[in-house]
């Protein structure tokens, strides 16, 4: 099967002062299309670098990362806006919400910057298939953080994304919403057909997916396979 | 693999871009609270600039509209001698219609129900002037009634000040006059010098009969010409101006009674550019401080934009639409408000403007008003919209991800621009690039100063300020360095309003003080002149019966020169390669004679006045050698009442002038000017207001022609005059301190997040509701102090220059109203600082960490 997202001798290094800090080093592995992947580590070990490198947030020191046929290195920062707005989602621990635009609108923007027309009827779907189909005019404000994050994964596939990079969903959650959240994000992903990064302190939600990467201090130590659980 | 390394991305134009003008609106309008501040700043700039340049191009229209009226005549010849016969026969002989008029100083005594003597000016008219205007008087028949009999009008305030009313009567020299009414406006008169000296007007008939003009007496003759062409009011004027140059006198036709006008009001309307100069700089100032502070705050939001797709222009146009909305709806509130402000200019002015001010809209300030709104809007929000573009999508998930520091073409093309604006704007408004200069400078040292000011204090105190002060006094101290607080720029702002407000308190003061000063230590502060050699014994007899100190009795002998080293009056005239001013050679001198220096005198070089052999010294004061280029051995020929005097400069006196006066620009030594025909000054001191109007009443009464200049009427005059001038500077200053507050209310607005974060953790760890109270009051109070500081700090230093250098008097600042001023500063910022936060104080910790998640 053709891989959605490839990896190769990704190294990323930050001054800090005199000091050099390397975060990741030479890291490489290659991801089908389809599938689901977790990357797991303690803080500090570099997940969320290597989340923003691969969903081209970020530009690696060395190393190169093509993601959806596309090698980011060669692109520069609006047009890697471009392509993420064409190929990715995106899921953030805070939900990361714009406070001033109603849980519709939030919904909205990926395809308005596609230069489409608002689809309000399509976001109300999706609004729907989330369980918010009567808070589509609500504010951020006026939600819980559950239903934040449901608006948010409501935004993340409106433009039904080759890619969703998921950093720590449930992070911000108590128990029994981040159940509810994370049955739904597999759920919606399998649904869509949609391959899932997701970055996760948490065990647990790893082992939802089929492949995890253990990341320490900057290196890979782990690349398992399994069954998801 | 195959890889694409390029994406073919279409770039659409911004006006195309449905979702940027979407997103524009969607963002802006649950932030007005916060654009509202934006909004506000460039109402407060468009409304100073539209409603002074609306009026000072309504005041320009009226000059050219009533030229020929402000003058009442086509030209006029003053002098003040009676007009030498050559040019009297000219005249006469010059055809048109002509009137005179004959001005001096005299004491006046009102018989009204609030009787009462002062000072005045003394119109006698004769002929039908003004040829063109009108006379406006109260009731309308008073001037045919003043030329109809022993009758007299009076200037408005004199008429208000004395509670004139009909058929009361007053007395100048030895005549009574019944009161015939009140003059409103007059063609060539009003103005500051109404206020000054106001004046009585009586019929030419009459002024033989008062007996004021006798010897010594200041007396200005005016012939005022009107003729039925312009042309024939050309050639006379050409034909009568050499003569009248000749001997001295003034010519002013229409004219340049317009550029005199024009030039006089060239200050005013300099100083107006000025105060919309400084009112739109602040304006702008208070534009880039909100939308810096707006842009802050939206940082997240483009990032979670820039993450999801947007592109950095498409982030940067969305900003950029709000900003030019905003500014044109600021723009067109300013005019409004700017048009509606005007109208209120010419009332506050009145007094000072000899003209009947017809207000109506002026287009092309309108237009200037709206331009200059959407310049300062878009111009001061670029540098912070641009950061726009370069903030990074990362940091989304890291918030510490580097700011957009980056600097692009566009924002160095952008900051050379704003700093390049003021020289722009200065130099539009006042038409001339050097004066643009001159402000763009004043304004940049202002604002260098006031930050290097609210640096250091800023330093001092976080030095200086005690560790082992209590919890609360070093917290809220902390919090005015806490990130977004912009208490540097509130300090330079809030500052600047009081520098403006305390310069001219300091000033004021030193001025009135100095008047005071004269009156202290029993020097004089009553001046008596114009007494007859024959008076001078009863005057000194009447001021002795009232035990009243004989301080000076002054002889004066009036004289012009004829010769400055060697040369004749006429003969340097027409050398143009001098600077000698024409009016120092022309004007009349009054002069008196002693052996010793005056207690207000110092000899700078030479010596004192006096005899040697055949030969006359005397001393010059310092002002006047320059101004005729003579120095110590030089040469002068004075025409005393026809008898020509060669006299040498024996030494250069330096004048204090307003002490103990009066005092000389020449003095002769004893033993020359004794038979010389001459008059008396005798100074002396009233402390009490009874016998000063006993005094003055007696005086009058027997002396008619002597006048009187109480220094305390002068003191008196001078606070009203200042009152009317700060008033003005005061609302213009109150601009800048609104701007200021504007700026607070949105640095306190923004930083909201923080103060809330901090107070749930100082609640949560056991702080009292009335210490998070204390803590952000006492925040606010350091702000007001430090800001009031600043402003006061560089007041001192600028009135104590303006005292030293432009006014020469003592600086005096007043304690007390400093005082005021800064305690006011500080309870205007508590207020708006606690209006604006009491909501955050108010909140349980509970309720925030539940809404903050």
């Amino acid at each position: 099967m053709e891989n959605i997202l490839s990896v190769e001798n990704l190294t990323k290094r930050f001054t800090s002062g005199d000091r050099e800090l390397t975060v990741l080093d030479n890291i490489t592995f290659n991801l089908r299309k389809g599938s689901s992947l977790a990357v797991v580590g303690p803080s500090g070990s570099g997940k969320t670098t290597l989340l923003g490198l691969c969903a081209g947030l970020d530009v690696p020191t060395e190393g190169s990362v093509t993601l959806a046929g596309i090698k980011l290195n060669a692109l520069d920062e609006d047009d890697r806006a471009f392509m993420r707005n064409k190929h990715v989602g995106f899921i953030f621990q805070n939900f990361q919400l714009l406070p001033t635009l109603t849980a519709e609108e939030n919904v909205l923007i990926p395809l308005e910057l596609r230069g489409e027309r608002p689809d309000y009827q399509l976001a109300r779907e999706l609004l729907g298939r989330v369980g918010l189909g009567d808070r589509s005019s609500h504010y951020p404000s006026q939600l819980s953080g559950g239903e934040q994050q449901r608006v948010a994964m409501a935004r993340a596939f409106i433009t039904r994304p080759e890619i969703l990079f998921a950093d720590e969903p449930t992070g911000n959650l108590d128990e029994s919403t981040a159940e509810t959240v994370t049955e739904l994000l597999f759920d919606l992903n399998r649904e869509a057909g949609t391959t899932l990064v997701l970055v996760t302190h948490n065990m647990e939600l790893a082992s939802f997916t089929e492949r995890i990467l253990e990341l320490r201090g900057g290196h890979l130590v782990k690349d398992t396979a399994h069954i998801p659980g | 693999m195959d890889y694409i390394i390029k994406l073919k991305r279409k770039k659409k134009s911004f006006w195309k871009d449905g979702f940027v003008w979407r997103m524009a609106w969607r963002d802006a309008r649950h932030n007005m609270y916060r654009l509202f501040l934006f909004v506000s700043s460039v109402i407060i700039g468009i409304a100073a600039l539209v409603s002074i340049n609306s009026f000072n191009i309504n005041l320009q229209a009226n000059i050219d509209r009533q030229a020929k009226e402000l003058l009442g005549a086509d030209f006029v010849i003053s002098a003040s001698e009676e007009f030498q016969e050559e040019l009297a026969v000219a005249m006469d002989s010059a055809g048109g219609y002509q009137a005179s008029e004959v001005t001096m100083a005299s004491m006046a005594r009102f018989m009204t129900s609030t009787p009462g003597t002062r000072l005045i000016r003394l119109v006698a008219m004769e002929g039908d002037f003004p040829f063109y205007g009108v006379v406006e008087t109260t009731p309308g028949d008073a001037l045919s009634r003043m030329k109809q009999g022993q009758t007299a009008m009076l200037d408005q305030n004199l008429a208000s000040r004395y509670d004139v009313s009909s058929d009361d009567s007053l007395a100048v020299g030895q005549l009574t006059f019944t009161i015939a009414g009140e003059v409103d406006q007059i063609p060539n008169g009003g103005g500051v010098q109404a206020t000054f000296t106001p004046s009585i007007y009586i019929d030419m008939d009459w002024l033989d009969s008062t007996g004021l003009v006798q010897y010594g007496s200041r007396v200005t003759y005016k012939r005022y010409f009107a003729f039925d062409s312009d042309e024939e009011a050309s050639a006379a004027f050409e034909k009568l101006r050499p003569i009248a140059r000749k001997y001295g006198y003034s010519v002013d036709d229409v004219q340049e009674r317009k550029e005199d006008l024009g030039r006089a009001f060239e200050n005013l309307y300099r100083f107006f550019s000025l105060l919309a100069f400084v009112a739109l700089i602040l304006g702008s100032i208070g534009v880039a401080s909100s939308i810096h502070i707006y842009v802050r705050e939206k940082r997240n939001t483009v990032a979670v934009l820039r993450c999801i797709g947007a592109s950095g222009w498409q982030a940067f146009y969305i900003f950029l639409i709000q900003s030019v909305f905003l500014g044109v709806i600021g723009s067109l509130i300013g005019v409004f408000i700017g048009l509606f402000l005007q109208y209120s200019l010419p009332l506050m002015l009145a007094e000072f403007i000899p003209l009947d001010l017809e207000i109506g809209v002026a287009w092309q300030a309108i237009f200037n008003g709206l331009v200059m709104g959407i310049v300062i809007s878009i111009l001061f929000s670029l540098l912070p919209l641009l950061s726009i573009r370069f903030i990074p999508p990362l940091s989304v998930l890291r918030t510490h991800s580097g700011g957009p520091k980056r600097r692009s073409k566009s924002t160095i093309t952008v900051a050379t621009l704003i700093v390049f604006f003021p020289f722009l704007v200065a130099t539009y408004q006042t038409r001339d690039w050097l004066m643009g200069l001159s402000f763009f400078g004043g304004l940049i040292t202002a604002f260098l100063v006031l930050t290097a000011l609210a640096f250091v204090l800023m330093w001092a105190v976080r030095t200086y300020f005690p560790s082992r002060a209590g919890f609360i006094l070093r917290q809220s101290l902390a919090n005015l360095f806490r990130p977004n607080n912009q208490t540097h720029v509130l300090m330079v702002v809030i500052g600047l309003g009081v520098f403006l407000i305390a310069t001219l308190q300091i000033v004021q003061n030193s001025l009135l003080n100095q008047v005071e000063f004269v009156g202290q230590d029993n020097q004089s502060n009553t001046i008596l002149f114009d007494i007859q050699r024959e008076q001078k014994d009863g005057v000194v007899d009447l001021t002795e019966e009232n035990e009243l100190p004989v301080n000076q009795l002054v002889p004066i002998v009036t004289s012009r020169l004829s010769k400055v080293k060697g040369r004749t009056i006429a003969q340097i005239q027409e050398d143009t390669t001098d600077n000698i001013r024409n009016w120092s050679l022309t004007r009349e001198y009054r002069v008196t004679y002693r052996d010793s220096l005056h207690v207000s005198e110092k000899l700078l070089e030479g010596g004192v006045q006096h005899i040697s052999g055949d030969s006359i010294f005397v001393t010059i004061s310092e002002g006047m050698q320059d101004n005729l280029e003579v120095g110590v051995g030089d040469s002068l020929v004075f025409d005393v009442q026809g008898v020509p005097f060669q006299v040498y400069i024996a030494g250069v006196r330096d004048v204090e002038w307003q002490k103990d006066p009066p005092n000389f620009i020449f003095v002769f030594p004893n033993g020359v000017l004794e038979e010389a025909p001459q008059f008396y000054v005798l100074a002396t001191r009233v402390d009490d207001d009874a016998v000063a109007n006993k005094y003055q009443r007696e005086l009058v009464t027997a002396f008619p022609n002597v006048s009187l200049i109480d220094i305390r009427l002068i003191l008196e005059t001078i606070d009203g005059f200042f009152n009317k001038v700060k008033f003005i500077i005061q609302f213009m200053a109150l601009f800048s301190i609104i701007t200021g507050l504007i700026v607070l209310a949105g640095a306190v607005l923004n930083s909201r997040h923080a103060r809330l974060k901090e107070n749930v953790l100082l609640r949560t760890i056991g702080a009292s509701g009335k210490q998070i109270v204390g803590l952000t009051l006492l925040e606010y109070v350091y702000l007001g102090m430090l800001a009031g500081l600043t402003g006061i700090l560089l007041s001192l230093v600028s009135s104590w220059v303006l005292a030293r250098y432009f006014f020469e008097i003592v600086f005096r600042p007043d304690v007390p109203a400093l005082i005021i001023t800064w305690v006011a500063v500080i309870i205007l910022t508590v207020i708006v600082g606690w209006w604006n936060t009491r909501q955050v104080v108010n909140e349980s910790p509970l309720t925030v960490l539940r809404r903050e998640g």
